[in-house]
């Protein structure tokens, strides 16, 4: 092992990459498109008021004012999805023939929903929702609270309670949401957090394979431009592997680094309050530098995980055509993770997320994800970086012998038995 | 002098397929040296084991007189048969690049680039790609960036293949100028007109092992005493058996003509005497034997 060749082969990775203007723009318009993905759609339900026309078919002869109201205060505004405008109308001697025309109504797409409450229903605790679509959660939820409220407020008073007294006693409860670590509580809102991991994530995922496959890419580069015979006359192969590995994975630091960097500071508490964009109490989740750190560690580690393999399969072959074939492998462990992202968000420190996290080719994501959710105890941390550090080892020997014994192999495309061969003869 | 390189008795086998199956060579100093034979005969095979590209089974490859450390590969250029450059590094980078992988630091590196780049008249195309330039440029700086760092021995596999006949003079015209300076070249060669022109010294391969090497005038002394031009007309059939001929030991074949070379014990005339009873011969005149000939005889020999 010769520093000063894999020095210069690292310099020439890095240099050539940082230079270009694809690289300057993917580390601008990645971040851009990622957060208009995942902030786009939430933008848009909150800022968006669907509009619902319902009549209330009140049996009660009581609620029906009360809850209209209800539903229009609410109106557009933080929380309200859908602006209800709400028909009161009495129950008919024949409900069987209001029901019917009320069905008319809605087929002729006079009205979106029709809602049916009587005493009956009141006593087991029913209420008809009727519509078209019955998809609107949401709104149905709305709606849903409203009656509730009512209802409430309605079987108090008829307890004998004073509506004066029974109506601010009926005020909802929402969760404030502290999350709490070494370094205090603080306030931060539950989604936000939820984001926070889901993002870190999806760029993890997205860095390691743009950049895996560029390994795979500048390998076959070098093999098709025959460049590489002239390269390892002077350096071994596995020099040049490990040039190509630090330089191309300097060059995926650098963009990680500005992304994570960037993301410490727009959460950092001095910024988000000067920005004042969001309420005291709700708080946007924070990457501390040691998470930050710690995020880096392992998307290095799993750069060289996965760049190793896309190394080697990028040696075996002559073009990206025949490498698609075995470059799935390296993908898929880059993949495999997103099976646990759910389950490992929801509870990080439990018995799944722990032990997903140590398995060292899918810890580069997992165990990233975890500390973003929470950050676990120390020692699973060190355990994970010493484990995933071996597998690296590992992977880096193994591939580099295939890598070496590949890169001169011009022609046929080789078969697993005699990559394998390649292994062992080395 | 120590020799610049040295190969004893090198190996080297894939599975059952025998590449290399011992091949011995001493160049001298200062000296063109041909290492020949026809394609897959070997060259590329021993040319990568010297270069440590891949490791003989067995064998010792010696290097200014000593076993082969890994840093003299820095004092050694290489121009693979297999050849090629970034596309995407401007011309001057890209010299500078390979100048430091040998070693160089970069201000050296690039200030050579540069000297290089005035020599070869591709100053004003600095600071273009490598794609955007034609072929035969990038062969210019092919053979620049084989040479940027000086090395004392510069090793080229089939150099001239794929050349155009501009580069194909600037080649030589660089290997006469380091043969000047004291270097030491070794080129393989398939084309034996081209080793006879340029070589001091030469080294045969056939099927992976070296059947005849020293210097080229003393083996065409030795072993080319005896060698003949048969101008002729016959049917193909009767050219064919010309090599049966008592006396004959090898046959260059050619458009109505063959080159052949006798034993030395052959008398030219009592050949002269069977070839007519099978071709009608209008010219049998003796000559300077080329290393074609030689090199059928000495494979012939060693059979």
């Amino acid at each position: 092992m010769r520093l000063d060749k894999t020095r210069v082969i690292a310099k020439r990775e890095y240099l050539s990459r940082v230079r270009s203007k694809a690289f300057w723009a993917t580390t601008v318009l990645l971040p851009l498109f990622m957060a208009a993905m995942f902030v786009g759609p939430v933008l848009i339900i909150s800022r968006s008021t669907s509009h619902l026309d319902a009549v209330l078919v009140d049996g009660t002869g009581v609620l029906g004012p009360g809850i209209a109201e209800r539903l229009s205060t609410r109106g557009p505004g933080v929380g309200a999805l859908a602006e209800v405008e709400l028909e009161v109308v009495a129950s008919a001697v024949d409900p069987e023939a209001q029901r019917a025309a009320l069905d008319r109504r809605l087929l002729d797409e006079e009205i979106d929903a029709w809602i049916w409450l009587d005493r009956e229903g009141l006593a087991a605790g029913r209420a008809e929702y009727h519509a078209r679509s019955v998809s609107n959660t949401l709104t149905q939820e709305q709606i849903e609270e409203a009656i509730s409220t009512e209802v409430q407020k309605l079987r108090l008073t008829e307890a004998g309670f004073d509506p004066e007294v029974v109506e601010p006693l009926l005020e909802p409860i929402g969760l404030r949401t502290l999350k709490v670590s070494e370094e205090g509580s603080r306030a931060e809102a539950g989604e936000a957090g939820f984001f926070l991991a889901y993002g870190l994530f999806f760029m993890l995922y997205v860095v390691l394979l743009l950049w895996g496959q560029q390994v795979l890419q500048g390998v076959l580069e070098e093999k098709s431009s025959r460049v590489v015979e002239v390269i390892v006359s002077s350096a071994r192969p596995f020099e040049l592997m490990l040039g190509k590995l630090v330089g191309i994975g300097a060059a995926a630091l650098t963009q990680f680094g500005l992304w994570i960097a960037t993301a410490v500071a727009l959460t950092a508490p001095a910024l988000v309050s000067a920005l004042g964009a969001l309420p005291e109490d709700v708080g946007l989740p924070r990457l501390t530098p040691v998470q930050a750190l710690a995020v880096v560690v392992f998307f290095l580690l799993g750069f060289f995980v996965y760049a190793s393999m896309f190394a080697a399969v990028g040696a075996c072959f002559n073009n990206a055509q025949e490498a698609q074939q075995l470059s799935f492998l390296p993908t898929a462990f880059i993949i495999l993770p997103i099976f646990f992202l759910f389950p490992v968000i929801n509870d990080s420190g439990g018995t799944l997320a722990v032990v997903t996290s140590l398995v060292p080719p899918l810890t580069p994501i997992l165990m990233p994800l975890r500390i973003a959710v929470e950050m676990p105890p120390f020692w699973q941390v060190g355990l994970a970086v010493v484990l995933t550090g071996l597998f690296v080892y590992f992977m880096v020997r193994l591939c580099g012998r295939i890598y070496r014994v590949g890169i001169l192999m011009y022609g046929k495309k080789p078969t697993v038995r005699e990559i394998w061969r390649w292994v062992r003869y080395a | 002098m120590q020799p610049s390189l040295e190969l004893i008795d090198v190996r080297k086998a894939y599975g059952d397929f025998v590449a290399v199956g011992g091949v011995s060579m001493v160049v001298p100093p200062g000296t063109i040296f041909g290492l020949l034979g026809p394609n897959g005969a070997g060259k590329t095979t021993t040319i990568r084991m010297i270069l440590d590209i891949i490791a003989p089974d067995s064998g010792e490859v010696r290097l200014f007189g000593r076993p082969r450390r890994p840093e003299d590969l820095e004092r050694i250029g290489y121009l693979p048969e297999e050849r090629g450059l970034y596309r995407k590094m401007t011309v001057v980078e890209h010299l500078a690049f390979l100048g430091e992988l040998h070693g160089l630091g970069p201000k050296d590196a690039t200030a050579r680039a540069e000297r290089w780049l005035e020599r070869l008249e591709l100053a004003d195309r600095a600071k273009a790609k490598v794609e955007e330039l034609s072929k035969g440029m990038q062969q210019k700086i092919q053979l620049a960036g084989t040479v940027l760092h000086e090395p004392e021995v510069v090793i080229l596999d089939e150099p001239f293949s794929g050349l155009d006949p501009i580069n194909q003079g600037l080649f030589k015209d660089v290997l006469a100028e380091f043969k000047a300076e004291g270097r030491t070249i070794l080129f393989s060669t398939h084309v034996m007109e081209q080793a006879e022109k340029l070589c001091d010294h030469i080294c045969l391969i056939s099927r992976g092992r070296a059947i005849l090497e020293g210097e080229l005038a003393e083996i065409k002394r030795r072993l080319g005493g005896n060698s003949y031009r048969v101008v002729a007309d016959g049917d193909p059939a009767a050219w064919a058996r010309i090599g049966e001929v008592p006396g004959v030991e090898a046959v260059v074949p050619g458009e109505g003509e063959a080159r052949i070379l006798l034993a030395p014990e052959a008398e030219g005339p009592a050949v002269l005497r069977e070839l007519t009873g099978l071709l009608a011969v209008r010219e049998f005149r003796s000559r300077e034997p080329d290393l074609e000939e030689i090199f059928i005889k000495a494979v012939r020999d060693a059979a």
